[in-house]
């Protein structure tokens, strides 16, 4: 079970300037990709996501109200906060499919320890940053058991997205625990210049992701990781403890998600993360952070994310099923992510 | 029956099989035997009742569909795949034949089946001619599937009134479970074509060694998007027997039963990686799955365990299977 980073002497770690390039033309892995594909994909959603609205609202006098554009963000904070940690699942070209697991756990957790209908628990704040850390150990979990156990991440998550729907149904115990913290139900009832307090929760969460991504170890080495992931290695980066940094991360971007849900639901639901994690994939494809790792961030996975909403705000609108918009989701990922790799897939070797 | 992969068609690319490997190979084929005969008489200590043909068969009826939906996404694996979408196909085959058998009747299983079959094979061949990733093409292909069944069904559990219909499905024949029978027909059929046609060994070598296979002139993409045919129509029938089992059709009906068939196939000793593994592995791996479920409710274990047994089930059986030379660099 030793990974071979673990085996490195610390030493050996050179310093980002001085360290040996890998091999002589700098990036030799990123010539079958011109470098600004990326920047085609984010524009192309963020053109998608202007055209949209430019057409919902010639079409329809409801949604280009002020009301509406209120309604938008705040139908969008969970998602929002959920796809920020999948952001850094996906650098790495990782997947989780464990989102919807999790936030089954950490939303019973959060549930049951603020003041609620079922235990004597009040503990305001500190019932949210436990389910917070409790995502933050389900991530580590993932992280560590596909690094260490040397598992292909989405079947491991697959493991602890069954694990967390588990916990969530023995938590549940059969009698769903009504939220009666005043507190946490003002996150989704009151508003604070004009938008919803969780509204400014996601901002806020966002904000710290694009931070992490921007200038800490786990987000930075998530690219490298996720762009060469033998190059990094080679370099001297610990990946198996930055991968499941990168996890862990992701985690307790899920625990504050199922906390958000929670309060938007007003009680402790087994089901609150249901179609989340696919609509988060699907969310950070379309604005450009792709499935090959390395590619996006958490700015661009936002812009999928308002295209989702936007999108199905508008489809509701104008009365379409949101069952067929189900349907539609699941054809617009893998058609994203055909997509971005079409003009290249003649050169992507096995493709399993 | 058993489809293990003969040695002559492992490619000569493959690691030289070292002492412990093979030890472990070994260790590997014949584990999932040892577990369930263990299992079994564990089980029937704690309650002897276990062991009456009665109770045995009730077992295996109630495991048919479980294992119809392991063996389709067997020959998937098989070949290096994988198909997530599987659970989400037979919810929406329990709803088109729940809505399809007042105007077919019995007949219905053959257009639900066919429509399966098909959705499957659009999936393999959007895998293989844009190039994506398997895990990705049916992860939408779940979400397709189960908008078009909550549609197709208003969101509402579809009830069966024609009893007679799906009679078939849901009886006794010689006194076995008629539901028990069709499965072990289906893996007697496939098993069969694995082993005695080339389509088996074309499967295995493409798990093994893909580009190898390819260079060797192996109809690679025909075989990979059959393959996710095979897993359709599994699911189709998969759906198929939940109705007749349920008298009815539901759009989450099936969701359930992905975890379990991924559980099945891979401690039945499939490597995820592709190339090793079978059939009848798969159905030693099922009826283990079903022990379990059996056993932690006759030892009073709260059913929300269940999930996580699974999780558990999956993530310890791949670290057993998987064969880490395949796998360069892990996403």
């Amino acid at each position: 079970m030793t990974s071979p980073d673990t085996a490195q002497p610390r030493a050996a770690r050179p310093a980002p300037a001085t360290g040996p390039r890998p091999a002589a033309g700098g990036r030799p892995r990123q010539t079958w990709r011109p470098r600004g594909t990326d920047a085609v994909q984010t524009t192309a959603s963020l053109a998608a996501l202007v055209l949209m609205i430019l057409v919902f609202s010639v079409l329809d006098a409801q949604f280009r109200s002020l009301d509406n554009l209120v309604a938008v963000v705040d139908a969008a904070a969970v998602l929002a906060v959920v796809t920020v940690g999948l952001t850094f699942v996906l650098l790495l070209g990782a997947i989780d499919l464990s989102v919807e697991g999790v936030i089954g756990a950490c939303a019973l957790t959060v549930a049951l320890l603020v003041a609620n209908s079922r235990t004597g628990l009040d503990l305001g704040v500190l019932g949210v940053v436990v389910a917070v850390a409790l995502g933050a150990a389900f991530g580590l979990a993932s992280g560590l058991l596909s690094t260490r156990l040397r598992i292909p991440s989405f079947l491991t998550t697959l493991g602890v997205y069954a694990i967390g729907l588990g916990v969530a149904t023995i938590l549940f115990a059969g009698e769903r625990p009504i939220v009666e913290d005043a507190w946490l139900s003002g996150w989704a009832s009151s508003k604070f210049l004009g938008f919803a307090v969780a509204s400014w929760v996601a901002a806020g969460a966002v904000l710290a992701g694009w931070l992490t991504q921007r200038y800490t170890r786990v987000g930075r080495y998530a690219y490298a990781i996720g762009g060469a992931e033998d190059i990094a290695r080679l370099s001297g980066v610990p990946v198996a403890r930055y991968k499941a940094a990168a996890f862990a991360v992701a985690g307790a971007f899920y625990g504050l998600g199922a906390v958000m849900a929670t309060s938007q639901l007003g009680s402790g639901v087994v089901t609150a993360g249901s179609g989340l994690n696919f609509s988060a994939i699907a969310a950070a494809v379309i604005g450009g952070t792709l499935l090959v790792g390395g590619r996006g961030g958490v700015l661009q996975s936002m812009i999928g994310v308002f295209v989702l909403t936007v999108l199905q705000n508008g489809l509701i609108l104008a009365g379409v099923s949101p069952y067929a918009q189900q349907a539609v989701q699941g054809v617009i990922v893998v058609a994203a992510v055909a997509a971005a790799t079409w003009p290249v897939r003649h050169r992507l070797g096995v493709v399993k | 029956m058993s489809t293990d992969t003969a040695p002559e068609v492992q490619p000569a690319a493959s690691s030289p099989v070292d002492g412990p490997s093979r030890v472990r190979r070994e260790l590997v084929r014949f584990m999932p035997l040892l577990i369930l005969g263990v299992l079994l008489v564990l089980l029937s200590l704690r309650n002897p009742d276990l062991l009456t043909q009665r109770s045995l068969l009730t077992m295996a009826d109630s495991a048919a569909p479980l294992m119809v939906l392991a063996v389709g996404i067997t020959v998937v694996i098989l070949c290096g795949g994988i198909d997530l979408s599987i659970g989400a196909l037979a919810s929406f085959a329990s709803v088109l034949t729940a809505l399809w058998v007042p105007t077919m009747s019995s007949a219905v299983v053959v257009p639900v089946v066919l429509v399966c079959a098909l959705a499957g094979v659009v999936q393999g061949w959007i895998h293989i001619a844009a190039r994506v990733p398997s895990f990705i093409v049916t992860l939408g292909g779940m979400s397709l599937w189960t908008g078009l069944a909550l549609a197709f069904s208003g969101a509402s559990t579809i009830a069966v009134t024609d009893l007679g219909a799906l009679r078939w499905a849901f009886t006794r024949v010689g006194g076995w479970p008629s539901a028990i029978l069709v499965a072990l027909g289906l893996v007697a059929v496939l098993g069969a074509v694995l082993r005695f046609t080339p389509f088996g060994r074309w499967v295995s070598s493409i798990g093994h060694a893909e580009p190898a296979a390819r260079l060797a002139g192996l109809p690679v993409s025909g075989v990979k998007i059959a393959a996710f045919g095979i897993s359709g129509a599994c699911a189709g029938l998969a759906g198929v027997l939940l109705v007749a089992r349920t008298f009815s059709g539901a759009p989450t009906l099936g969701d359930s039963l992905l975890l379990p068939a991924v559980a099945a196939v891979i401690v039945g000793g499939t490597a995820i990686t592709g190339g090793h593994g079978g059939l009848f592995r798969t159905v030693v791996g099922a009826l283990i799955v079903v022990l379990l479920r059996v056993g932690l409710s006759l030892i009073g274990v709260d059913a929300g365990f269940e999930p996580i047994f699974y999780g558990l089930l999956i993530i310890i059986a791949v670290t057993v299977t998987i064969d880490r030379s395949k796998v360069a660099v892990l996403k």
